[in-house]
């Protein structure tokens, strides 16, 4: 905008004072016609009317003085005016008939202009008969080159008022447009300042801080905002489950560590109390059976997030293989709970025996270890568009729907047991990442009766 | 000095209720923060060990619970949380220590005493009184530097009234200071440990320091 009304007002200056500069050299040549009309040329020469005393003060030695100059055929210097004392005007050469314009620095400093003017001197012929010198003999004229100069500086002082004005009005102009539309802008841009001073309050100390907005919400801030606040949902749900991660891990680290090192330091102060001191070292045994699962679970994960498990499938008899999975899980102990199968007969599936081995014994785990007495605990199997789909099912203590979101978290667990249930809380997160290498679904769900499935689909019947 | 042990996981509740009571600490367990509540509701406790990640209501919610109900007892969380913000949190929750676990057993033993001789407003860990020392550190009695054989629990009494010189206690507040709930002592068993005590006191040459009051109980003048 700044550039258009630049060049606006350099074009209106322009056309402007090429105007008045051609005003001004217009009155130049009609001065400089009024002092050719009153050169004439007679029997006796030439004459310059405008040169006799009284006429043309301007010529003068004058406090603004104007000059002239005229020479006979461009070089022989016929008359001057006053003016000009001793000095000469400049002079170019004109053809005949025409003129010329030029600025010049005058005598006494001042800025000038020249028109320099080339012509023929009128010949005044007595046609009166009774004067004395009717019929006298004119000699032919000669052409006149005249010089006529006058000081500018009204010219630039009107051009100078000119664009002062012109100019002046632009950045009038300007200063108001850019106001205005500094103001225009600004109160557009308000909800997006306000949105942006929102943002930069918000850090990982107040991530369930949501952006809203002053007065009616702008359409083209409104997308910017909803979508701004799913992602502080989102990061607020990944700091909360990596802060519960931190802790659960360090609990599920820790823990065993120090029941290890207590039971240690404190056998060594009751070395006396023998059957304590056995008790403990079970304790250190079965704490360090617990350790080395976790471990084992550990590398199985972070292998599987490398990428290094390979899928090994074979067919399996699911009914037997599931048996045979109860009863490692089971691991001789007196249990009060039982497995109840529903799987059709002869079924059996193409896949990796070793890690279906590995699901099968998380899932039975946590159905027996998170059930309540004389459960039972049931699988089945059925055939759904070419695939096996797979389910656990049993009733479950305490459990909220809202802790289904949180159990392939790895190291969560549901506490409502005491004492030590043998679970590091990373057998669903297992669970899933075989499942995943698999390419298999795991789905878990909780109804309104307490009873907890695990549906594993994707198992492919075998391949004769 | 009475202890509740707040944790959830068995075999850290038998190896440290043993290993504390060895050290003559009276211990009663609980393994979550209900029963936390409960039992502090009905009973005074010198300290309190807390767990943070408890089953049914979580260690912090039970310590500002016990604050807001104006119980002044000690508190030691003992917790596998060990950033900045959790011991801070726990401090300004109303914590009196933070100890982050593995620890050492040791440790937990010398910071309960330090919360003690706090809540004593003893702060030497050996009190002397009339050529008596009683080494809280080592758990020992001299007199004139010689050592003073005593029983776990007569060594208890003696410290426990040292460290409240002045104060007068009876039967039933020695059994509730001093012995934990599945201890079944009564008041005889008391008359009979402050009998010993002075017995033994006696034999060695020290004076007498434990003063009957008729009617009200025992203290050291």
């Amino acid at each position: 905008m700044i550039v258009v009304l630049t060049i606006t007002a350099g074009f209106l200056y322009v056309r402007v004072a090429g105007h008045v500069e051609k005003v001004f050299d217009e009155a130049m040549y009609d001065k400089a016609q009024a002092l050719i009309s009153l050169t004439e040329l007679d029997e006796e020469g030439l004459e310059f009317d405008f040169a006799e005393d009284g006429v043309m003060l301007e010529f003068q030695e004058h406090q603004t003085p104007q000059y002239y100059q005229l020479w006979e055929k461009g070089v022989d210097l016929l008359i001057k005016s006053p003016s000009l004392g001793e000095s000469d005007l400049p002079r170019s050469g004109v053809e005949f008939g025409g003129h010329q314009f030029a600025d010049m620095k005058l005598l006494d400093g001042r800025d000038g202009r020249l028109i320099e003017i080339n012509f023929m001197p009128r010949v005044e012929v007595e046609d009166d008969e009774e004067d004395e010198d009717y019929g006298a003999v004119i000699p032919p004229p000669e052409a006149v080159t005249m010089v006529f100069a006058r000081e500018r500086e009204t010219l630039d002082a009107t051009l100078f008022a000119i664009g002062s004005t012109i100019f002046g009005v632009i950045i009038i102009v300007l200063l108001i447009s850019g106001l205005m539309i500094w103001r225009l802008v600004g109160a557009g841009l308000s909800p997006l300042s306000y949105l942006a001073k929102q943002v930069s309050t918000i850090d990982e100390s107040n991530l369930d801080a949501r952006l809203n907005h002053k007065g009616d919400q702008s359409m083209e801030i409104a997308p910017i905002e909803n979508q701004l606040n799913r992602l502080l949902e989102r990061l607020q749900s990944a700091f909360e489950r990596e802060k519960r991660f931190s802790a659960n891990a360090a609990h599920e680290l820790r823990t065993p560590l120090s029941e290890l090192k207590t039971l240690a330091e404190v056998a060594r102060i009751v070395p006396d109390d023998r059957e304590m001191v056995v008790s403990f070292f079970n304790d250190i045994g079965e704490i360090s059976g617990q350790m080395e699962k976790m471990v084992a679970t550990l590398l199985e994960l972070s292998r599987s997030e490398a990428g290094l498990l390979r899928i090994d499938s074979e067919n399996i008899d699911l009914a037997e293989y599931c048996e045979e999975v109860w009863q490692h899980a089971v691991n001789g102990q007196e249990i009060n709970k039982s497995l109840l199968k529903h799987i059709p007969e002869g079924l059996v599936i193409y896949t990796d025996r070793e890690k279906l081995g590995m699901i099968l014994s998380n899932l039975f785990g946590n159905a027996i270890s998170y059930s309540p007495d004389n459960a039972e605990i049931e699988i089945t199997a059925k055939i759904l568009n070419d695939n096996v789909v797979l389910e656990v099912r049993n009733a479950s203590i305490n459990l909220k729907p809202e802790d289904i979101l949180h159990m392939k978290d790895r190291f969560w667990r549901k506490q409502t047991i005491q004492g030590e249930s043998g679970h590091s809380g990373l057998g669903l997160t297992l669970v899933e990442a075989l499942a995943g290498i698999m390419k298999l679904d795991v789905n878990l769900r909780l109804d309104n009766q307490q009873t907890f499935m695990v549906t594993i689909s994707g198992l492919n019947p075998s391949v004769y | 000095m009475k202890l509740l042990l707040v944790e959830d996981s068995e075999r850290l509740q038998r190896s440290l209720s043993t290993g504390l009571k060895k050290y003559g600490f009276a211990v009663d367990q609980a393994f979550d923060g209900e029963q936390a509540l409960a039992y502090t509701a009905v009973n005074q406790y010198d300290a309190i060990i807390l767990d943070l990640m408890l089953p049914k209501i979580d260690g912090l919610t039970v310590l500002s619970t016990l604050r807001s109900e104006g119980k002044d007892c000690h508190v030691l969380i003992l917790s596998a949380k060990d950033q900045t913000e959790d011991r801070v949190r726990g401090l300004d929750l109303g914590a009196d220590d933070y100890l982050v676990k593995p620890f050492a057993f040791n440790e937990l033993v010398s910071r309960l005493h330090a919360l003690e001789r706090r809540r004593s407003g003893v702060k030497n860990p050996v009190i002397e009184i009339d050529g008596i020392k009683v080494d809280s550190v080592t758990r020992q009695v001299f007199f004139d530097d010689q050592p003073v054989a005593l029983t776990r629990h007569e060594y208890q009494l003696l410290e426990f009234l040292a460290r409240r010189r002045g104060r007068v206690f009876s039967h039933d507040q020695l059994i509730d200071q001093l012995y934990d709930a599945c201890s079944y002592v009564t008041r005889n068993a008391v008359e009979a440990h402050v009998s010993l005590l002075r017995k033994r006191l006696n034999l060695a040459g020290a004076p007498n320091l434990i003063k009957t009051r008729r009617g009200f109980g025992y203290l050291i003048e």
